[in-house]
């Protein structure tokens, strides 16, 4: 099957430095799609390809079957929404909104319907002949959105576009792109360095690192089994033991883990081999701390209370630490730095990742 | 453009508030001294009455016993605003401005464009060599023009070897050859404004309109162009305004029959020592001068608003 947007072994170096390399991808129709990893990791200039604005050194962009790898970014179909905004300090909103609309040389009383419509929708309606300089940072974050919806692109591409907001702004607005993207039913990419953001708006992420993506999947499938090492940490927090010898009983895996100072139980799965090294990792809101029973052995270090939470930092007696999470249901903690704990969590909470 | 306003966090200190008013104040004197109170003598000086000696000019008060007598002569200004020598003066001075003003604008234009698109060393370097020609004297480098324009100069010699002409151009002593002139000298004014706006420019928004559907050229005239304007503007106001009263190139490179500005209130001040009429024409000059800058300066400032 033909997929909506396709990727194809594709790689951009600059002299000796390889930013991408060899990427393949295939991104449906109506998908909200990040790429997602820290600075350098290759995303942006994957975007950028997207968008027309670097050559590939090689492989190919084919949207909706057609090569575009050689179509210059004013022939795309696409459309950008910069992480500067990028928006044209000595036009108003309005012409702003309508440069995209005046180059395709549409009628005017076309461009003013388009025009009303895009702005009802992001309510910049009452904003139309103010300059960008007399915006605010969310209000001029709606203009560089509504300048590159109005041009109806099969994909927009969204480069950190919510990195200048303030905390309270980016969450209400990430929910206001998913609301938007859903209505309109178009495809969106975006590209980010915020796994919560990553996480929140997208229909599958795309987690890159070095140039080259390590796992593709929707939010819960990358958190919940992450492949490596590297993107079970990148998503979220984790606690990650190398494991040892490990012994098969019907459904289970019994480990010996000298980092962790003892047995681990996981489930048995046949994706990561036993003979490679090995990690076993769990999420700090899975594992149970109590002052009687057994499981790992350590020591209280420190207590953090965000709120909602309690983080509680163990110094196992291996040396090693493991972080633990409990839910703030009222009432104090029972458990106090210093406390001796046994540390535990059900065999499928540990997942098996290789390097 | 896009900075978020900050209201200022507490009112500063006692001194620091007399230290920047000092730091204001003193410019501010030294153009109080150096050029107002010159402008306020030659204000004087036009509206007094020319007279033998030392000054030659009659001093606007007399104390008469015990009445003080102010005579304010505008006789000065009737005459420069009526007599066709000078209005024809000023109009000489306007066009060649302007004419001079404009072919600036579209040599310094491109070569502005071309240094800000060069890579950042490169950069450096090529804005360099636009200074360079100022670590000499002007008067020498109009000089070596003459040598270049003359009818046994280096121009014709060129152009007569290479057969291009069979007998030598007149250039040096005509208009042409103030053109020339002007248009050397001033050049740096032109280039360094616009330079400096272009290479400040934000590129993003140059790949914003390319994504919008632009190509190159039209980015260039949709979204370069307009936002280099404040820079275009400094240029022509730099070089326009000296242009208009230019004396020493018009003097040396032009012929007697080109009569500006400058020169016609040099030969009022030093051959006919007729100083208030000179100083008359020079204020009218600045009149005409400032009050066009003064009104797109509001209209500027009210456009940025």
């Amino acid at each position: 099957m033909q997929s909506y947007i396709s990727i194809e072994n594709l790689a951009k170096s600059y002299g000796v430095v390889t930013a991408v390399n060899n990427i393949n991808l295939s991104i449906e129709k109506g998908e909200f799609f990040s790429l997602l990893g820290p600075s350098g990791c290759g995303k942006s200039t994957l975007l950028r390809m997207i968008a027309g604005f670097e050559t590939p050194t090689s492989g190919a962009i084919r949207l909706e079957g057609a090569d575009v790898t050689d179509v210059p970014a004013h022939k795309r179909p696409t459309n950008m929404m910069f992480q500067s905004y990028a928006l044209f300090p000595h036009l108003t909103v309005g012409k702003n909104i309508a440069f995209g609309l005046q180059q395709d040389g549409l009628d005017k009383s076309e461009i003013r319907k388009r025009i009303d419509e895009v702005a009802e929708k992001l309510q910049l309606s009452a904003l139309l002949d103010r300059k960008p300089a007399q915006l605010s940072g969310g209000q001029r974050q709606r203009v560089a959105l509504a300048r590159a919806l109005v041009k109806r692109p099969k994909v927009l591409l969204l480069d950190e576009p919510l990195g200048a907001l303030d905390k309270n702004l980016r969450t209400e607005t990430q929910l206001e792109l998913v609301r938007l993207q859903r209505e309109l039913g178009l495809t969106f990419i975006i590209v980010t360095h915020d796994q919560h953001e990553a996480m929140t708006v997208s229909t599958r992420i795309a987690i890159m690192k070095q140039g080259q993506v390590l796992q593709v999947g929707s939010p819960s499938e990358v958190y919940e089994t992450p492949r490596s090492r590297y993107v079970a940490k990148f998503l979220g927090e984790t606690n990650v033991f190398a494991g040892g010898r490990a012994e098969r009983s019907g459904e289970e895996l019994r480990i010996e883990s000298d980092e962790a100072g003892g047995g681990l139980r996981a489930g048995f799965t046949d994706r990561v081999a036993l003979d490679q090294p090995f990690w076993v990792s769990v999420r700090p809101e899975r594992v149970e701390l109590s002052t009687s029973g057994s499981g790992l052995e350590g020591t209280v270090e420190q207590l953090t209370y965000t709120g909602v939470e309690r983080h509680y930092r163990v110094r196992l007696n291996s040396g090693a630490t493991l972080d633990a999470r409990r839910v703030n249901l009222g009432g104090e903690s029972d458990l106090r730095v210093g406390d001796r704990v046994f540390a535990s969590w059900p065999p499928q909470a540990s997942r098996l990742l290789a390097e | 453009m896009s900075s978020v306003a900050i209201a200022p966090a507490a009112t500063p200190s006692a001194t620091t508030n007399w230290g920047k008013r000092l730091l204001i104040a003193i410019p501010y004197a030294w153009l109080l001294v150096l050029f107002l109170a010159p402008f306020a003598l030659v204000a004087g000086i036009s509206l007094s009455t020319v007279r033998l000696g030392m000054p030659p000019f009659e001093p606007l008060t007399a104390w008469d016993g015990s009445i003080l007598n102010l005579r304010l002569n505008f006789e000065n200004f009737l005459y420069v605003l009526t007599d066709d020598t000078y209005l024809l003066a000023y109009l000489t001075s306007l066009k060649i401005a302007a004419i001079s003003t404009a072919a600036m604008l579209f040599i310094a234009y491109p070569l502005a464009y071309g240094i800000a698109s060069c890579s950042p060393s490169s950069r450096s370097l090529l804005v360099f060599l636009v200074i360079v020609p100022f670590w000499s004297s002007m008067l020498i480098r109009v000089y070596s023009w003459m040598s270049i324009l003359r009818n046994d100069g280096l121009l014709n010699a060129l152009l007569l070897k290479i057969g291009l002409i069979s007998e030598p151009l007149r250039i040096l002593n005509t208009e042409t050859a103030i053109y020339i002139g002007i248009v050397y000298t001033y050049l740096p004014f032109m280039v360094l404004p616009i330079y400096s706006t272009l290479s400040s420019a934000d590129k993003t928004l140059i790949e914003a309109a390319r994504d919008l559907g632009c190509s190159r050229i039209s980015a260039f005239w949709r979204v370069t162009f307009p936002l280099s304007l404040p820079g275009v503007a400094a240029g022509c106001a730099l070089v326009f305004i000296p242009v208009v009263g230019e004396f020493v190139i018009p003097d040396l490179l032009g012929g007697a029959d080109t009569q500006m500005i400058g020169r016609a209130i040099w030969l009022e001040f030093f051959n006919n020592r007729d100083w208030p009429t000179a100083a008359a024409v020079t204020i009218v000059l600045l009149a005409l001068l400032v009050v066009p800058i003064v009104y797109f300066q509001s209209r500027q400032a009210r456009a940025q608003g």
